[in-house]
């Protein structure tokens, strides 16, 4: 029979999701349930001196304030945002100092908003600046990558290049957003523990689970059934979830948090403002001689988060000089996380931006520029790449967006009120696997079932991992049943790095190739069934060391309001090779909105800090602006054919961040070309395009 | 908390004499002020329930020129419905701006009157057209120009125990448009806004800015200037077209700008240059309408 795996297929659980029937983490009904709200510090550094929960205790359905006095006491782990209220210090505005747990959520919220907080305040420091006095070098970089690197000798290579680009670029702190907020419902059976909680992998949340509150691996069960969307911020445990089994623990009853929207930008981790030095030397034909990119970004006192922002130049261009690095400062700002592409999207914005900028100064048109630089391997290390097709892509995004038709001066022309311009740019994600386990049941009816502890967060990988288990087993998708969110399936990885489907798939794969050989074995599916387990741990271990990555071509093209700055982008289109794609439509709809994510990147996001106050100011959607369907027009993603053996066993590269790396550059090199003015500063604000 | 429903103008305006009582029309910005913890209401007084504040009429010249009257909870729904669209276009296009179908539905004209954000989309038309602001309290009702009725800030000429009731608007024979930059194409507040009415019998010009100031602010020496150079008697298309581009810098010379996060005072005053010149363009450029 013919595979499913490649076609179109609508998402299984789509119309439990439009008629209300699908549950999330906030939507599961418990007998006695109680809702707790979380009390926020209003100062950015000091401590918490007292909480008065006297009156609030009075108030009617308050059943607890709980704050560092009274609160159970947790077992360290590595992750200081997870110990919540266990001791009186403020690392910043917005911190959890206290939870209120009522009958109703009303009446929880009622009692935290009066609550009163002493506080002794200290001097807080919370704008990053290039020049902060307390830069320093990370051990690494997240997720486990060098802080700096070095091939050569740039400083040479800069000096003996015919042409040099020497800017600095920069890119404001951003909030990642999904639509349904962090919550968790948590309740506890004797010694035993169940979470009902929003994230990006129940494995994670289990494991921190487990350490904070010192438990055995079985007394947790994390189930994850429905998700509406992460982007990073539920990539692992938030505080949330302690809080919420926490409170459950001491009062004896299901207890249910929920994160706010102004809450999300205080407690689920946002991206890191970037200031990237970005330096080329070329010769006249614009190929590189030298490379390098300087980074400085931010993170908290609470915990070290390091984004890879630089890791993009170190697979991008052949350069005999290639330097990378990265220095942080621990502000009294919450911590920043991953979010959307972390490292790649930033970066990317950075270098390709200077890339379009050496071929105005070479007089080379900006794809050429990109062939001329293909490196045959790795530029930094020098391993081979397992397959590595941009020039394909932009050779296929050329053709397309009619690129050869582009006249390259810019500011040249125009459509009355409306300057026209058009960018690309490239774009790449590393393809990573991590080990997972899965069991794959043989049902007496001719039936399967899959369970594995993977993450649907909206993307359709419930959808694609049953195309792939029903061709491995050769039945019809309705003949399987994949089940997943749920820890007690056993550990699987996050749906994060572009790694779920690569991941899943493989163990899946393996699983359902283990029960095919079993049920050969027994002749046939015993009346009991069969179960065949798999784990990806010795696959994995056993990789060749090549360096595996996703690439795509970014084009754009804008319309830049000659009088006023503003800025439309009628057209983007994303060429990607990123192996084989599982779900021609939910693969699409990814990849489209991450596009979209990257317009908005370019455009619009921009979280500001009140130094004043030490608080991200625009924390609602009112002041936060993400692209709304209006801004978008023409959007189409496409790939190419690639077949890539080196992967795992699908030949998947994962789809879920490539879509939002370089398409904030290739709209600032849409809007230079209209405008002729450099915009190295996101977002590109009306006023910004008229004094940049 | 206590939620007063009241059905009649009058049961509403007996309960604000309770001076704790605080008014729920479409609950666009109160929700969102309750939700940041800036207002903590005990008592409730919703207006949905009030039909009579719901509807609009088109009033017979009882004064000249005629007027049309709107409910203090029409919605901006209704203001974008076309018999009501045809006759305040400039209202309509203000509507249109306003956040996603669902804040349509539920913001009302009084309450943007009553919110008086610098930024209320409705307030620079309102202010074009001379709107008049019917307030009604135990007294009686009285009429307060919008004016005067917006003092500042989200500040009003509304005293304790009054009720926006009604906004009469004169219907005004000539071009009418709003126009508004913000940082996205839907969902955003204004960073400038520009109403411009003409009025062909009264050869007058009406320009009001919104988002550069305190409040709306009326543009008149620029108002006065263009109805002063324009050929009433002429077919625009035929007369020396007006330096619109002078119109534009005598209407930024009106603005009251301040630099916040969503725009510098720089560029707002130079943006809404640039509405108004485009405005006036429309309105008395090459093949206009007016």
């Amino acid at each position: 029979m013919s595979g499913t795996v490649g076609a179109p297929v609508s998402r299984i659980e789509g119309l439990s999701k439009v008629t209300g029937e699908a549950r999330y983490a906030a939507d599961f009904p418990l007998a006695g349930l109680a809702h707790g709200w979380i009390v926020q510090s209003t100062i950015a550094r000091g401590r918490v001196e007292s909480v008065d929960a006297g009156a609030a205790l009075q108030m009617p359905g308050v059943l607890a304030v709980v704050t560092a006095t009274n609160a159970m006491r947790l077992q360290d782990v590595d992750d200081g945002e997870l110990l919540v209220l266990q001791d009186q210090q403020v690392h910043y505005r917005g911190q959890t100092v206290a939870l209120v747990v009522g009958d109703t959520l009303e009446q929880a919220r009622a009692a935290a908003d009066g609550l009163p907080v002493e506080y002794q305040a200290e001097p807080h420091d919370v704008l990053l600046s290039a020049s902060h006095p307390r830069l320093f070098a990370p051990d690494h970089v997240n997720p486990n990558l060098p802080t700096d690197t070095l091939t050569g000798d740039v400083e040479a290579g800069l000096a003996g290049a015919a042409v040099t680009v020497d800017h600095t670029y920069s890119t404001p702190a951003e909030h990642n957003n999904p639509m349904e907020p962090h919550a968790t419902t948590a309740f506890w059976d004797g010694d035993r523990l169940t979470v009902y909680d929003s994230n990006q992998g129940a494995t994670r949340v289990h494991q921190a689970l487990v350490r904070l509150f010192g438990l055995e691996d079985s007394a947790v069960r994390v189930v994850s059934e429905h998700v509406g969307g992460g982007f990073g911020s539920k990539g692992g445990a938030r505080s949330q979830a302690v809080l919420a089994a926490m409170a459950a623990r001491m009062l004896g009853r299901p207890i249910r948090v929920v994160l706010s929207r102004k809450q999300l930008f205080s407690l689920v981790g946002y991206r890191t403002p970037t200031i990237q030095r970005v330096r080329l030397g070329s010769d006249r034909g614009g190929r590189l001689v030298a490379l390098d990119h300087q980074v400085v970004e931010q993170t908290s006192t609470v915990y070290e988060f390091a984004e890879q922002t630089a890791v993009f130049s170190r697979v991008m261009y052949a350069t005999p000089n290639l330097s990378t690095s990265h220095r942080l400062v621990a502000l009294d700002v919450p911590t920043p996380r991953w979010m959307r592409a972390p490292g790649e999207a930033p970066g990317s914005f950075a270098v390709e931006s200077a890339m379009d900028e050496l071929a105005e100064a070479c007089g080379v048109d900006p794809i050429e520029l990109r062939i001329r630089n293909e490196p045959v391997t790795e530029p930094e290390g020098g391993r081979p790449f397992s397959s590595r097709n941009l020039i394909a892509c932009l050779r296929e995004g050329a053709s397309r967006f009619r690129w050869a038709e582009r006249d390259p001066r810019p500011g040249t022309r125009r459509d009355g009120q409306w300057l026209m311009g058009t960018g690309v740019a490239a774009s790449t994600y590393p393809a990573r696997s991590a080990p997972s386990t899965a069991s794959v049941s043989a049902q007496e009816d001719g039936s399967f079932i899959v369970r594995l502890t993977a993450a649907d967060i909206g993307t359709g990988a419930r959808t694609a991992l049953t195309q792939v288990a029903a061709d491995e087993l050769q039945v019809p998708m309705d003949k399987v049943e994949v089940r997943i969110g749920d820890s007690d399936f056993g550990p699987a990885m996050i749906a994060g790095g572009s790694m779920g489907m690569a991941s899943w798939g493989w163990v899946v794969v393996k699983a359902c190739r283990q029960l095919i050989a079993d049920i050969d074995r027994c002749g046939g599916v015993p009346d009991d069934g069969l179960v065949a387990r798999a784990d990806t741990a010795d696959d994995i271990a056993a990789q060749a060391d090549l360096v595996r990555h996703s690439f795509g071509a970014q084009f754009a093209e804008v319309r830049v309001d000659v009088d006023t700055g503003e800025i439309r982008v009628p057209r983007l289109l994303g060429v990607f090779a990123a192996g084989r794609i599982v779900n021609a439509k939910t693969a699409r709809s990814q990849l489209i909105g991450g596009m979209t994510m990257g317009l908005s990147m370019a455009l619009f996001e921009e979280s500001l800090m009140d130094a004043e106050f030490g608080d991200y100011l625009n924390h609602d959607f009112a002041g936060y602006h993400i692209a709304a369907n209006a801004d978008v027009q023409r959007i189409d993603a496409t790939w190419i054919d690639e077949e890539d053996d080196q992967l795992n066993p699908l030949g998947v590269k994962g789809i879920g961040e490539i879509g939002i790396v370089g398409t904030a550059a290739a709209i600032a090199n849409a809007v230079y070309h209209a405008t002729g003015q450099r915009q190295r500063h996101l977002p590109i604000r009306p006023d910004r395009v008229l004094s940049p | 908390m206590t939620i007063l429903s009241p059905t009649s103008i009058d049961e509403a305006v007996a309960a604000l004499a309770d001076p704790a009582i605080q008014v729920l029309a479409g609950g666009t910005d109160f929700m969102v002020e309750v939700n940041a913890g800036h207002r903590r209401p005990d008592k409730v007084l919703s207006l949905r329930h009030i039909p009579e504040l719901r509807t609009w009429e088109q009033l017979p010249a009882r004064d000249d020129p005629a007027h049309v009257r709107l409910g203090a909870t029409v919605t901006y729904t209704d203001m974008l419905q076309p018999d009501l669209a045809q006759l305040l276009p400039a209202l309509a296009h203000a509507a249109r701006t306003v956040g996603s179908p669902q804040i349509r539905n539920a913001g009302t004209i009084g309450g943007n009157l009553a919110t008086a954000s610098p930024a209320g989309d409705t307030l620079p038309v309102l202010a074009a057209l001379e709107a008049v602001v019917e307030v009604a309290s135990p007294l009686g009702v009285r009429d307060i120009p919008v004016a005067t009725f917006i003092t500042g800030p989200k500040r009003t000429a509304l005293s304790p125990g009054e009720l926006i009731v009604a906004v009469r608007l004169p219907l005004l024979d000539g071009h009418q448009e709003f126009r508004k930059i913000g940082v996205r194409n839907a969902m955003v507040i204004a960073v400038a806004s520009l109403a411009l009415a003409v009025d062909t019998r009264t050869r007058t010009v009406r320009c009001a800015l919104g988002s550069v100031g305190p409040g709306p602010i009326r543009a008149t020496e620029a108002e006065e200037w263009l109805a002063g150079t324009i050929d009433w008697d002429r077919p625009a298309a035929t007369t020396e077209a007006p330096d619109l581009a002078y119109f534009g810098r005598l209407v930024a010379g009106a603005a009251q700008p301040i630099d916040d996060h969503r725009g510098t005072a720089a560029y707002r005053r130079h943006a809404i240059g640039v509405l108004a010149e485009r405005a006036a363009a429309q309105a008395f450029g090459a093949g206009s309408a007016a």
